[in-house]
Protein backbone atom coordinates (compact mmCIF):
# COMPACT_ATOMS: atom_id res chain seq x y z
CA UNK A 1 0.00 0.00 0.00
CA UNK A 2 1.34 3.43 -0.96
CA UNK A 3 1.80 5.63 2.12
CA UNK A 4 0.37 9.12 2.00
CA UNK A 5 2.79 11.92 2.89
CA UNK A 6 1.69 14.68 5.27
CA UNK A 7 2.02 17.36 2.58
CA UNK A 8 -0.19 15.32 0.23
CA UNK A 9 -3.04 14.99 2.72
CA UNK A 10 -4.17 18.58 2.42
CA UNK A 11 -4.11 18.59 -1.39
CA UNK A 12 -5.93 15.25 -1.71
CA UNK A 13 -8.49 16.11 0.99
CA UNK A 14 -9.28 19.38 -0.79
CA UNK A 15 -9.52 17.60 -4.16
CA UNK A 16 -11.92 14.96 -2.78
CA UNK A 17 -14.00 17.70 -1.21
CA UNK A 18 -14.12 19.62 -4.51
CA UNK A 19 -15.28 16.65 -6.57
CA UNK A 20 -17.66 15.06 -4.06
CA UNK A 21 -18.36 17.34 -1.08
CA UNK A 22 -17.10 14.53 1.15
CA UNK A 23 -15.02 15.79 4.03
CA UNK A 24 -12.29 13.32 5.00
CA UNK A 25 -10.55 13.94 8.29
CA UNK A 26 -6.89 14.69 7.51
CA UNK A 27 -5.82 13.12 10.79
CA UNK A 28 -7.07 9.76 9.49
CA UNK A 29 -4.50 9.11 6.79
CA UNK A 30 -5.47 5.40 6.66
CA UNK A 31 -8.84 6.42 5.18
CA UNK A 32 -7.05 7.90 2.19
CA UNK A 33 -4.66 4.98 1.85
CA UNK A 34 -7.21 2.15 2.11
CA UNK A 35 -9.50 3.78 -0.42
CA UNK A 36 -7.10 5.25 -2.96
CA UNK A 37 -4.03 3.05 -2.88
CA UNK A 38 -5.30 0.46 -5.36
CA UNK A 39 -6.33 3.15 -7.87
CA UNK A 40 -2.90 4.77 -7.58
CA UNK A 41 -1.16 1.42 -8.09
CA UNK A 42 -3.39 0.49 -11.00
CA UNK A 43 -2.47 3.74 -12.76
CA UNK A 44 1.22 3.23 -12.04
CA UNK A 45 1.46 6.23 -9.71
CA UNK A 46 4.18 6.19 -7.08
CA UNK A 47 2.57 8.86 -4.90
CA UNK A 48 -0.81 10.45 -4.23
CA UNK A 49 0.52 13.71 -5.62
CA UNK A 50 1.09 11.81 -8.87
CA UNK A 51 -2.47 10.40 -8.76
CA UNK A 52 -3.83 13.88 -8.17
CA UNK A 53 -2.02 15.30 -11.21
CA UNK A 54 -3.15 12.39 -13.40
CA UNK A 55 -6.74 12.86 -12.28
CA UNK A 56 -6.64 16.61 -12.92
CA UNK A 57 -5.20 16.09 -16.41
CA UNK A 58 -7.72 13.38 -17.38
CA UNK A 59 -10.29 15.14 -19.55
CA UNK A 60 -12.45 12.01 -19.75
CA UNK A 61 -12.85 12.29 -15.94
CA UNK A 62 -12.55 8.51 -15.66
CA UNK A 63 -10.02 8.79 -12.85
CA UNK A 64 -12.18 11.30 -11.01
CA UNK A 65 -15.15 8.91 -11.20
CA UNK A 66 -13.01 6.05 -9.92
CA UNK A 67 -11.90 8.15 -7.00
CA UNK A 68 -15.50 9.09 -6.19
CA UNK A 69 -16.52 5.42 -6.34
CA UNK A 70 -13.69 4.51 -3.98
CA UNK A 71 -14.35 7.30 -1.51
CA UNK A 72 -18.12 7.09 -1.28
CA UNK A 73 -19.38 4.47 1.14
CA UNK A 74 -21.85 2.14 -0.50
CA UNK A 75 -22.87 0.42 2.68
CA UNK A 76 -26.58 -0.17 2.40
CA UNK A 77 -29.16 -2.85 3.07
CA UNK A 78 -32.64 -3.70 2.01
CA UNK A 79 -34.95 -2.32 4.68
CA UNK A 80 -31.94 -0.93 6.59
CA UNK A 81 -33.40 -0.37 10.08
CA UNK A 82 -36.99 -1.50 9.87
CA UNK A 83 -38.15 1.83 11.39
CA UNK A 84 -38.28 4.10 8.32
CA UNK A 85 -40.14 1.51 6.24
CA UNK A 86 -42.74 0.86 8.96
CA UNK A 87 -43.03 4.63 9.16
CA UNK A 88 -43.69 4.73 5.41
CA UNK A 89 -46.26 1.96 5.59
CA UNK A 90 -48.23 3.10 8.61
CA UNK A 91 -47.88 6.86 8.67
CA UNK A 92 -46.24 8.68 5.78
CA UNK A 93 -47.78 6.89 2.78
CA UNK A 94 -51.37 6.75 4.10
CA UNK A 95 -51.23 10.46 5.03
CA UNK A 96 -49.64 11.45 1.75
CA UNK A 97 -52.16 9.42 -0.26
CA UNK A 98 -55.01 11.14 1.63
CA UNK A 99 -53.47 14.55 1.04
CA UNK A 100 -52.81 13.99 -2.67
CA UNK A 101 -55.96 12.13 -3.75
CA UNK A 102 -57.81 14.50 -6.09
CA UNK A 103 -61.55 15.09 -5.64
CA UNK A 104 -62.25 13.88 -9.17
CA UNK A 105 -62.04 10.12 -9.51
CA UNK A 106 -60.83 10.59 -13.08
CA UNK A 107 -57.53 12.06 -11.88
CA UNK A 108 -54.55 10.17 -10.53
CA UNK A 109 -52.85 10.61 -7.17
CA UNK A 110 -49.38 12.09 -7.82
CA UNK A 111 -46.67 11.41 -5.26
CA UNK A 112 -42.96 12.13 -5.76
CA UNK A 113 -40.36 10.41 -3.63
CA UNK A 114 -36.61 10.99 -3.57
CA UNK A 115 -33.90 8.78 -2.14
CA UNK A 116 -31.09 11.35 -2.05
CA UNK A 117 -28.22 8.96 -1.34
CA UNK A 118 -29.54 5.91 -3.14
CA UNK A 119 -26.23 4.04 -3.23
CA UNK A 120 -26.85 0.67 -4.92
CA UNK A 121 -30.62 1.10 -4.81
CA UNK A 122 -31.74 -1.06 -1.90
CA UNK A 123 -33.47 1.82 -0.09
CA UNK A 124 -35.50 2.95 -3.09
CA UNK A 125 -36.49 -0.61 -4.04
CA UNK A 126 -37.51 -1.21 -0.42
CA UNK A 127 -39.73 1.90 -0.62
CA UNK A 128 -41.20 0.69 -3.93
CA UNK A 129 -41.95 -2.71 -2.35
CA UNK A 130 -43.68 -1.01 0.62
CA UNK A 131 -45.82 0.97 -1.85
CA UNK A 132 -46.69 -2.13 -3.87
CA UNK A 133 -47.63 -4.03 -0.71
CA UNK A 134 -49.76 -1.14 0.56
CA UNK A 135 -51.48 -0.12 -2.69
CA UNK A 136 -51.87 -3.23 -4.75
CA UNK A 137 -53.59 -1.60 -7.69
CA UNK A 138 -51.29 1.17 -8.84
CA UNK A 139 -53.49 2.26 -11.77
CA UNK A 140 -55.01 5.16 -9.85
CA UNK A 141 -51.61 6.40 -8.74
CA UNK A 142 -48.70 8.11 -10.32
CA UNK A 143 -45.76 7.40 -8.05
CA UNK A 144 -42.46 8.91 -9.17
CA UNK A 145 -39.51 7.41 -7.32
CA UNK A 146 -36.09 8.93 -7.92
CA UNK A 147 -32.80 7.65 -6.56
CA UNK A 148 -29.62 9.72 -6.84
CA UNK A 149 -26.05 9.01 -5.89
CA UNK A 150 -22.66 10.49 -6.65
CA UNK A 151 -21.06 7.15 -7.56
CA UNK A 152 -21.30 5.88 -11.16
CA UNK A 153 -20.80 2.30 -10.01
CA UNK A 154 -23.53 2.54 -7.41
CA UNK A 155 -25.99 4.05 -9.89
CA UNK A 156 -25.30 1.42 -12.52
CA UNK A 157 -25.79 -1.41 -10.04
CA UNK A 158 -28.95 0.25 -8.75
CA UNK A 159 -30.31 0.63 -12.29
CA UNK A 160 -29.57 -2.99 -13.09
CA UNK A 161 -31.30 -4.12 -9.91
CA UNK A 162 -29.24 -7.28 -9.49
CA UNK A 163 -27.91 -8.32 -6.08
CA UNK A 164 -25.69 -11.18 -4.99
CA UNK A 165 -26.66 -13.63 -2.28
CA UNK A 166 -24.79 -11.70 0.41
CA UNK A 167 -26.62 -8.48 -0.39
CA UNK A 168 -29.94 -10.37 -0.58
CA UNK A 169 -29.53 -12.12 2.73
CA UNK A 170 -29.15 -8.88 4.59
CA UNK A 171 -32.54 -7.49 5.44
CA UNK A 172 -34.83 -9.22 2.95
CA UNK A 173 -37.22 -11.80 4.25
CA UNK A 174 -37.95 -14.91 2.22
CA UNK A 175 -41.53 -13.97 1.33
CA UNK A 176 -40.54 -10.58 -0.10
CA UNK A 177 -37.54 -12.11 -1.88
CA UNK A 178 -39.66 -14.76 -3.63
CA UNK A 179 -42.37 -12.26 -4.50
CA UNK A 180 -40.30 -9.43 -5.94
CA UNK A 181 -37.02 -10.97 -7.13
CA UNK A 182 -36.11 -13.56 -9.74
CA UNK A 183 -33.21 -15.93 -9.29
CA UNK A 184 -30.69 -14.97 -11.96
CA UNK A 185 -27.69 -17.29 -11.94
CA UNK A 186 -26.10 -16.86 -8.55
CA UNK A 187 -27.82 -13.51 -8.03
CA UNK A 188 -31.31 -12.13 -7.65
CA UNK A 189 -32.83 -9.54 -9.94
CA UNK A 190 -35.63 -7.20 -8.96
CA UNK A 191 -38.81 -7.90 -10.94
CA UNK A 192 -39.86 -5.49 -13.68
CA UNK A 193 -43.02 -4.42 -11.84
CA UNK A 194 -40.79 -2.89 -9.10
CA UNK A 195 -37.94 -1.87 -11.42
CA UNK A 196 -40.44 0.03 -13.55
CA UNK A 197 -41.53 2.15 -10.58
CA UNK A 198 -38.11 3.74 -10.01
CA UNK A 199 -35.50 5.86 -11.76
CA UNK A 200 -31.88 6.41 -10.89
CA UNK A 201 -29.51 9.16 -11.89
CA UNK A 202 -26.10 10.39 -10.89
CA UNK A 203 -26.26 13.52 -8.79
CA UNK A 204 -23.90 15.38 -6.50
CA UNK A 205 -25.68 16.66 -3.37
CA UNK A 206 -23.53 19.80 -3.50
CA UNK A 207 -25.32 20.81 -6.72
CA UNK A 208 -28.53 22.83 -6.82
CA UNK A 209 -31.72 20.74 -6.57
CA UNK A 210 -33.80 23.16 -8.63
CA UNK A 211 -33.72 20.83 -11.67
CA UNK A 212 -35.23 17.96 -9.68
CA UNK A 213 -38.50 19.73 -8.83
CA UNK A 214 -40.48 19.36 -5.60
CA UNK A 215 -40.90 16.14 -3.66
CA UNK A 216 -43.55 14.90 -1.26
CA UNK A 217 -41.26 12.50 0.57
CA UNK A 218 -37.47 12.69 0.85
CA UNK A 219 -35.15 10.05 2.31
CA UNK A 220 -31.68 11.46 3.03
CA UNK A 221 -30.13 8.90 5.30
CA UNK A 222 -26.54 8.42 6.42
CA UNK A 223 -24.91 10.67 3.86
CA UNK A 224 -24.75 14.09 5.53
CA UNK A 225 -22.48 12.57 8.18
CA UNK A 226 -19.68 12.73 5.60
CA UNK A 227 -20.11 16.49 5.13
CA UNK A 228 -18.86 19.44 7.17
CA UNK A 229 -21.39 21.11 9.48
CA UNK A 230 -21.58 24.07 7.14
CA UNK A 231 -22.31 21.88 4.10
CA UNK A 232 -24.84 19.91 6.15
CA UNK A 233 -26.66 23.15 6.99
CA UNK A 234 -26.78 24.14 3.34
CA UNK A 235 -27.84 20.65 2.25
CA UNK A 236 -30.85 20.47 4.56
CA UNK A 237 -31.78 24.05 3.75
CA UNK A 238 -31.90 23.12 0.04
CA UNK A 239 -33.78 19.93 0.91
CA UNK A 240 -36.35 22.10 2.71
CA UNK A 241 -36.70 24.12 -0.52
CA UNK A 242 -37.26 20.90 -2.49
CA UNK A 243 -39.86 19.47 -0.11
CA UNK A 244 -43.60 20.21 -0.37
CA UNK A 245 -44.94 22.24 2.58
CA UNK A 246 -46.75 19.20 3.97
CA UNK A 247 -43.99 16.80 2.85
CA UNK A 248 -42.00 14.33 4.94
CA UNK A 249 -38.26 14.05 5.47
CA UNK A 250 -36.59 10.92 6.84
CA UNK A 251 -32.94 11.02 7.93
CA UNK A 252 -30.63 8.31 9.32
CA UNK A 253 -31.65 6.89 12.67
CA UNK A 254 -28.52 8.20 14.40
CA UNK A 255 -28.55 11.58 12.66
CA UNK A 256 -29.87 14.83 14.11
CA UNK A 257 -31.00 18.13 12.63
CA UNK A 258 -30.53 20.04 15.89
CA UNK A 259 -28.32 23.00 15.11
CA UNK A 260 -28.41 22.03 11.43
CA UNK A 261 -31.74 23.16 10.03
CA UNK A 262 -34.27 25.15 12.09
CA UNK A 263 -36.81 24.90 9.27
CA UNK A 264 -37.62 21.29 10.22
CA UNK A 265 -39.41 19.98 13.33
CA UNK A 266 -38.98 16.39 14.47
CA UNK A 267 -42.12 14.32 15.04
CA UNK A 268 -42.42 10.91 16.59
CA UNK A 269 -44.40 7.97 15.28
CA UNK A 270 -44.04 4.77 17.32
CA UNK A 271 -40.30 4.11 17.49
CA UNK A 272 -39.21 6.35 14.65
CA UNK A 273 -39.01 10.04 13.96
CA UNK A 274 -39.55 12.00 10.81
CA UNK A 275 -39.34 15.70 10.02
CA UNK A 276 -41.76 18.20 8.60
CA UNK A 277 -41.36 21.83 7.73
CA UNK A 278 -42.34 24.36 10.41
CA UNK B 1 -17.73 -32.93 14.22
CA UNK B 2 -16.76 -30.52 11.45
CA UNK B 3 -18.82 -27.40 11.18
CA UNK B 4 -20.57 -28.25 7.90
CA UNK B 5 -23.82 -30.07 7.27
CA UNK B 6 -23.84 -31.83 3.91
CA UNK B 7 -26.64 -33.28 1.81
CA UNK B 8 -25.38 -35.92 -0.62
CA UNK B 9 -27.65 -36.58 -3.61
CA UNK B 10 -26.77 -39.48 -5.91
CA UNK B 11 -28.79 -42.24 -7.55
CA UNK B 12 -25.84 -44.66 -7.56
CA UNK B 13 -25.94 -46.61 -4.25
CA UNK B 14 -22.21 -47.40 -4.40
CA UNK B 15 -21.13 -43.77 -4.76
CA UNK B 16 -23.71 -42.74 -2.15
CA UNK B 17 -22.34 -45.18 0.41
CA UNK B 18 -18.76 -44.26 -0.41
CA UNK B 19 -19.42 -40.54 0.00
CA UNK B 20 -21.32 -41.09 3.22
CA UNK B 21 -18.54 -43.19 4.73
CA UNK B 22 -15.68 -40.93 3.68
CA UNK B 23 -17.42 -37.71 4.75
CA UNK B 24 -18.53 -39.23 8.06
CA UNK B 25 -14.97 -40.38 8.66
CA UNK B 26 -13.87 -36.77 8.28
CA UNK B 27 -16.56 -35.90 10.85
CA UNK B 28 -18.93 -34.04 8.57
CA UNK B 29 -22.63 -34.28 9.36
CA UNK B 30 -24.02 -36.12 6.33
CA UNK B 31 -27.56 -36.72 5.08
CA UNK B 32 -28.27 -38.93 2.08
CA UNK B 33 -30.86 -38.60 -0.69
CA UNK B 34 -31.21 -41.30 -3.36
CA UNK B 35 -32.72 -39.00 -5.97
CA UNK B 36 -33.80 -35.44 -6.74
CA UNK B 37 -37.30 -35.89 -5.32
CA UNK B 38 -36.01 -36.99 -1.92
CA UNK B 39 -33.50 -34.13 -2.03
CA UNK B 40 -36.31 -31.68 -2.75
CA UNK B 41 -38.40 -32.76 0.21
CA UNK B 42 -35.35 -32.71 2.50
CA UNK B 43 -34.42 -29.20 1.30
CA UNK B 44 -37.96 -28.04 2.01
CA UNK B 45 -37.53 -29.01 5.65
CA UNK B 46 -33.85 -28.46 6.43
CA UNK B 47 -31.01 -26.11 5.75
CA UNK B 48 -27.71 -27.66 4.68
CA UNK B 49 -24.42 -25.78 4.37
CA UNK B 50 -23.44 -27.83 1.32
CA UNK B 51 -25.37 -29.87 -1.22
CA UNK B 52 -23.18 -32.37 -3.04
CA UNK B 53 -25.17 -33.66 -5.98
CA UNK B 54 -24.71 -35.84 -9.02
CA UNK B 55 -25.39 -33.93 -12.22
CA UNK B 56 -27.16 -36.69 -14.16
CA UNK B 57 -29.96 -38.41 -12.28
CA UNK B 58 -33.09 -40.12 -13.56
CA UNK B 59 -36.62 -39.18 -12.52
CA UNK B 60 -37.10 -35.60 -13.71
CA UNK B 61 -35.07 -33.84 -11.01
CA UNK B 62 -31.40 -33.86 -12.02
CA UNK B 63 -28.44 -32.03 -10.49
CA UNK B 64 -29.31 -28.71 -12.17
CA UNK B 65 -32.84 -28.86 -10.74
CA UNK B 66 -31.48 -29.74 -7.28
CA UNK B 67 -29.20 -26.71 -7.61
CA UNK B 68 -32.12 -24.47 -8.50
CA UNK B 69 -34.30 -25.78 -5.68
CA UNK B 70 -31.48 -25.34 -3.16
CA UNK B 71 -30.78 -21.76 -4.33
CA UNK B 72 -34.47 -20.80 -4.23
CA UNK B 73 -35.00 -22.15 -0.74
CA UNK B 74 -31.63 -21.37 0.83
CA UNK B 75 -29.61 -18.65 -0.92
CA UNK B 76 -26.70 -19.33 1.46
CA UNK B 77 -26.31 -23.02 0.64
CA UNK B 78 -23.27 -23.94 -1.46
CA UNK B 79 -23.87 -26.51 -4.20
CA UNK B 80 -21.07 -28.75 -5.53
CA UNK B 81 -21.83 -30.94 -8.55
CA UNK B 82 -20.40 -34.33 -9.31
CA UNK B 83 -20.06 -34.98 -13.00
CA UNK B 84 -18.73 -37.43 -15.51
CA UNK B 85 -15.87 -36.10 -17.62
CA UNK B 86 -18.13 -36.10 -20.68
CA UNK B 87 -20.56 -33.62 -19.09
CA UNK B 88 -18.06 -30.99 -17.94
CA UNK B 89 -19.75 -28.48 -20.25
CA UNK B 90 -23.04 -28.81 -18.42
CA UNK B 91 -21.17 -28.47 -15.12
CA UNK B 92 -19.78 -25.15 -16.34
CA UNK B 93 -23.34 -24.12 -17.25
CA UNK B 94 -24.34 -25.05 -13.70
CA UNK B 95 -21.61 -22.82 -12.31
CA UNK B 96 -23.23 -19.93 -14.15
CA UNK B 97 -26.46 -20.83 -12.39
CA UNK B 98 -24.81 -20.47 -9.01
CA UNK B 99 -23.05 -23.77 -8.30
CA UNK B 100 -19.93 -23.22 -6.20
CA UNK B 101 -17.83 -25.89 -7.83
CA UNK B 102 -17.83 -29.23 -9.63
CA UNK B 103 -15.91 -32.45 -9.22
CA UNK B 104 -15.20 -34.96 -11.96
CA UNK B 105 -15.79 -38.68 -11.50
CA UNK B 106 -14.07 -40.72 -10.22
CA UNK B 107 -14.14 -38.55 -7.12
CA UNK B 108 -10.75 -37.53 -5.80
CA UNK B 109 -11.46 -37.29 -2.07
CA UNK B 110 -8.46 -35.09 -1.27
CA UNK B 111 -9.82 -32.61 -3.76
CA UNK B 112 -13.32 -32.85 -2.27
CA UNK B 113 -12.05 -32.27 1.28
CA UNK B 114 -9.99 -29.31 0.10
CA UNK B 115 -13.06 -27.68 -1.43
CA UNK B 116 -15.13 -28.37 1.66
CA UNK B 117 -12.40 -26.74 3.77
CA UNK B 118 -12.56 -23.66 1.57
CA UNK B 119 -16.34 -23.50 1.93
CA UNK B 120 -15.99 -23.91 5.66
CA UNK B 121 -13.42 -21.08 5.88
CA UNK B 122 -15.64 -18.82 3.84
CA UNK B 123 -18.60 -19.57 6.09
CA UNK B 124 -16.51 -18.78 9.18
CA UNK B 125 -15.57 -15.39 7.70
CA UNK B 126 -19.20 -14.73 6.78
CA UNK B 127 -20.30 -15.67 10.26
CA UNK B 128 -17.90 -13.19 11.86
CA UNK B 129 -19.04 -10.51 9.42
CA UNK B 130 -22.62 -11.23 10.46
CA UNK B 131 -21.67 -11.09 14.13
CA UNK B 132 -20.00 -7.74 13.57
CA UNK B 133 -23.02 -6.48 11.71
CA UNK B 134 -25.29 -7.59 14.52
CA UNK B 135 -23.10 -5.89 17.11
CA UNK B 136 -23.19 -2.75 14.97
CA UNK B 137 -26.98 -2.92 14.71
CA UNK B 138 -27.35 -3.21 18.49
CA UNK B 139 -25.03 -0.24 19.05
CA UNK B 140 -26.75 1.73 16.33
CA UNK B 141 -30.23 1.13 17.67
CA UNK B 142 -29.19 2.11 21.20
CA UNK B 143 -27.54 5.27 19.86
CA UNK B 144 -30.51 6.12 17.68
CA UNK B 145 -32.92 5.79 20.60
CA UNK B 146 -30.83 8.23 22.65
CA UNK B 147 -30.42 10.66 19.76
CA UNK B 148 -34.09 10.56 18.80
CA UNK B 149 -35.21 11.17 22.40
CA UNK B 150 -32.84 14.12 22.63
CA UNK B 151 -34.01 15.43 19.26
CA UNK B 152 -37.67 15.42 20.37
CA UNK B 153 -36.82 16.85 23.80
CA UNK B 154 -34.76 19.69 22.34
CA UNK B 155 -37.55 20.53 19.89
CA UNK B 156 -40.04 20.63 22.79
CA UNK B 157 -37.80 22.93 24.83
CA UNK B 158 -37.19 25.12 21.80
CA UNK B 159 -40.93 25.51 21.33
CA UNK B 160 -41.40 26.45 25.02
CA UNK B 161 -38.56 28.97 24.81
CA UNK B 162 -40.25 30.58 21.84
CA UNK B 163 -43.54 30.78 23.77
CA UNK B 164 -41.62 32.20 26.75
CA UNK B 165 -40.12 34.90 24.55
CA UNK B 166 -43.58 35.74 23.20
CA UNK B 167 -45.00 36.08 26.71
CA UNK B 168 -42.12 38.30 27.86
CA UNK B 169 -42.52 40.56 24.83
CA UNK B 170 -46.32 40.72 25.11
CA UNK B 171 -46.88 44.33 26.14
CA UNK B 172 -50.64 43.91 26.30
CA UNK B 173 -50.07 42.03 29.56
CA UNK B 174 -49.25 43.72 32.86
CA UNK B 175 -45.68 43.20 34.06
CA UNK B 176 -46.56 40.88 36.94
CA UNK B 177 -48.85 38.88 34.68
CA UNK B 178 -46.01 38.47 32.17
CA UNK B 179 -43.68 37.29 34.92
CA UNK B 180 -46.28 34.87 36.26
CA UNK B 181 -46.94 33.34 32.81
CA UNK B 182 -43.24 33.26 32.04
CA UNK B 183 -42.56 31.39 35.28
CA UNK B 184 -45.24 28.87 34.46
CA UNK B 185 -43.68 28.30 31.00
CA UNK B 186 -40.26 27.99 32.63
CA UNK B 187 -41.53 25.29 34.96
CA UNK B 188 -42.49 23.18 31.92
CA UNK B 189 -38.96 23.36 30.61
Amino acid sequence: MIKIKPNELKVIAQYIYDISGIHLDQSKSYLFETRLSSIAEELGCNSYQDLYHKAKKDVSKKIEHKIIDAISTNETLFFRDKGPFELMQHKILPEMIDARTPSSAALKTNIKIWSAAASTGQELYSIAIVIKELVNDLSKYNFKLLGTDISDNAISQASYGKYNKFEIERGLDRKILQKYFTLFGDSWKIKDEIRGMVNFRKYNLMQSFAALGKFDIIFCRNVAIYFTLNDRKQLFNRIADSLADDGFLVIGSTESLTGVCPRFVPKRHLRSIFYQKK
Amino acid sequence: MKNLTILVVDDDPVIRRLLQQRLAKEHYEVTIAEDGHVAESLLEQHHYDVVLTDLMMPGGIGGIEVLEIAKQLHPKTEVVLITAHSSVDSAVEAMKKGATDYLEKPINFDELFLRLDKISNLQTILKSAQDLEQAMTVTESAASETIQNLEIEIARKQELLEQLEKVLLDHTLAEDERIEQALSKLSEI
